[in-house]
């Protein structure tokens, strides 16, 4: 039960660990935002510190003021074994933690940004907070312009899956700062997903999830571009790819009973006006992910042949003897694929690590024609292009589901 | 005389029949013995093959690894054929050790005797071989993928090397504990595993030193590459 004696209006929640050097010019870009957007609102900002030791606590206090700062136990600092692609150990607690002390206080919007985003802006706040406070939405979701292949995980598989499995186009769905509603909030709680197995990775793209299949309005929040957040060392793509496919997996079987029944999807509200992208963004390298694409084909394809069809294996032999001008992955095959492969995770046709690990050089492929269609395309032509590929994704999503319900037919 | 020779031959008509009436026991018991084996075997082998197939056995053994191991002696022998031969064949000669032993005979029972006090090894020699056979698969698969996202060129030859290596390792476990060769095999795998490693250190000692001391020094000094730049999610 919430405890509405506090009379608090918002909450905002900041993740951090040893981010002494950015938190300060973050909370008072919030502050900022704030006091312009929100300036009738009791607010308490919520700091969720997995084990700081640089002095991020102590600056945060400073900061905020002992008044209106409430700090919580949010998991642990570095850990043994694989570390996040995100580098945040333990976001799942923080998030938990910022989301029951909003449940508790009572309050009717909470915001999560991590500490070390340089590029807070305080009109994230009318972005991310007032479209709760002022016009009902229970779940804010970020877009930021991106570069062609910035968040190309994104979009060639979560948000395409993401908008064909649950119907709602939310671009990024797997970014880590959101806004939400208190009703929102209370309904994450429910949720049993906290200890799941890829919860320390995939808990911001299951919030998504739990807002998109529940009664809840969603909209997105133009936030410009996102300033790069790093945290030790960064993770290989492969160890990237499969910690959010998997995470993506995991959620599939989790609501079976949702997603076959969505058909089709619908578009919601944006706030914001979308701007430009930096032009001068590293698009990759573009030869060396074809090289990967073939020495995959070459050696993994005894593999694939474990979740992929026939007509598959024979579709990317070809490509494999394709120039570089004239490189394409078909949005067809490549929808076939990252179903076919979300089935074989489902089947465990062979350990979980190895399937999604194997779908490295493919991804690898899929990016670099990619990268080679949208050489010099505006953030619009991106965004046509990404169009395409969810609605290949929606019009293989039948085959996901005969594959589903009879997955003889895959052996 | 005669008399005498009568009765001696009575005695000896009496001792033959004495020993037959003592030993025809227990050939019937291991006649007995021999047919319930078999029908025994029979009976296994057709549970054992419906249960196999019912539990698509040869699936997962494929994708563990063990379709090799089963496989033999012939590709076109499904592990499951395979399996139920080993178990009916398993039962029959464990019939047959027993039916010897019905038979009072010293020296077969004494065989049989021995070769019931072996079979827990033997068993354990088994599983040593399947679970060597299991992870020889997973860690050569493992090595195959994590080479190729490295975009090593011989992804393929280290993990055969992976593969044969633990299957070496397990089928040498199995022998030592067979007690078969012991000495001979921990002389032959001191010698390969030290031959290997001094191979390795004298090739990247003396061939390949400038190759690896400019390797290290990029990876300690250069920034990540172009493609690790980017932000995939």
């Amino acid at each position: 039960m919430p405890d509405g004696g506090a009379g608090v209006d918002v909450i905002v929640g900041l993740t951090s660990h040893n981010d002494v050097g950015t938190v300060g010019a973050v909370v008072r870009a919030l502050q900022d935002g704030l006091a312009r957007y929100a300036a009738s609102s009791a607010v308490r900002f919520v700091l969720a510190d997995a084990g700081s030791t640089d002095g991020t606590r102590e600056a945060v206090r400073e900061a905020v003021g002992p008044s209106a700062l409430v700090e919580v136990e949010s998991g642990r600092g570095a850990e043994l074994g694989e570390p996040p692609y995100h580098g945040q150990h333990g976001r799942e607690a923080a998030l938990r933690a910022i989301i029951e002390t909003t449940h508790r206080l009572g309050a009717r919007a909470c915001t999560v940004i991590d500490a070390r985003l340089q590029s807070v802006e305080p009109e994230w706040i009318d972005r991310l907070l007032v479209p709760v406070l002022a016009d009902g939405f229970d779940y804010v979701s970020p877009y930021y312009a991106r570069p062609v292949a910035e968040g190309a995980i994104t979009k060639g598989i979560v948000y395409p899956m993401f908008r064909a499995l649950y119907g709602v186009r939310l671009r990024q769905p797997a970014a880590g700062e959101f806004g939400c509603s208190g009703r929102l909030a209370a309904h994450y709680l429910e949720q049993d997903f906290w200890d799941a197995e890829f919860a320390p990775v995939g808990i911001d793209l299951w919030l998504a999830v739990a807002a998109a299949c529940g009664e809840f309005r969603s909209c997105e929040a133009v936030l410009g571009t996102r300033g790069a957040v790093s945290r030790g060392a960064p993770t290989d793509l492969s160890t990237t790819l499969k910690q959010v496919v998997g995470s993506l997996f995991a959620d599939l079987e989790r609501r079976v009973d949702v997603w076959q029944r969505v058909r089709g999807s619908r578009a919601i509200p944006i706030r914001g006006a979308v701007g430009g992208m930096d032009p001068q963004a590293p698009t990759g390298n573009v030869d060396g992910l074809m090289e990967s694409f073939r020495l995959g084909y070459r050696e993994l394809r005894e593999i694939w042949t474990w979740v992929l069809p026939p007509r598959s294996i024979v579709e990317l032999r070809t490509l494999t003897e394709t120039a570089a001008e004239r490189f394409r992955f078909d949005d067809r095959l490549w929808a076939g694929i990252v179903y076919d492969f979300a089935v074989g995770y489902s089947l465990r046709v062979m350990p979980r690590d190895h399937l999604l690990r194997s779908l490295t050089p493919l991804y690898s492929g899929w990016l670099a024609s990619f990268v080679l269609q949208m050489e010099g395309a505006s953030l619009q032509g991106i965004e046509e292009r990404v169009e395409r590929v969810c609605l290949a994704f929606e019009s293989e999503k039948r085959h996901l589901i005969s594959r589903w319900r009879w997955p003889e037919r895959l052996r | 005389m005669w008399a005498e020779i009568d009765q001696i031959l009575r005695q000896a008509t009496r001792q033959i029949a004495d020993h037959v009436a003592s030993f025809l026991p227990g050939v019937l018991v291991a006649l007995v013995l021999i047919l319930a084996t078999v029908v025994a075997a029979a009976l296994v082998r057709a549970l054992l093959g419906r249960a196999l197939r019912g539990l698509e056995f040869d699936r997962h053994a494929d994708h563990l690894g063990l379709a090799v191991l089963l496989g033999w002696p012939s590709s076109t022998t499904s592990p499951s054929q395979t399996l139920t031969r080993v178990v009916y064949w398993t039962v029959v000669v464990l019939g047959l050790l027993l039916s010897l032993t019905a038979l009072n005979a010293t020296i077969p029972s004494r065989f049989a005797l021995s070769v019931f006090q072996y079979l827990p090894n033997l068993l354990a020699a088994l599983m040593i071989l399947v679970v060597g056979a299991i992870a020889a698969r997973f860690l050569s698969r493992s090595v195959l993928i994590g080479a190729v996202n490295m975009q090593i060129r011989s992804a393929r030859l280290l993990s055969l090397a992976v593969r044969w290596l633990v299957l070496l390792i397990a089928v040498a476990m199995a022998l030592d504990h067979l007690s078969i060769g012991r000495n001979v095999l921990l002389l032959a795998f001191g010698i390969l595993f030290g031959g290997i490693v001094l191979a390795a250190a004298l090739a990247v000692g003396l061939g390949a030193r400038d190759a690896v001391s400019r390797a290290l020094e990029r990876q300690l000094q250069e920034p990540p590459r172009g493609d690790d730049e980017v932000n995939h999610v």
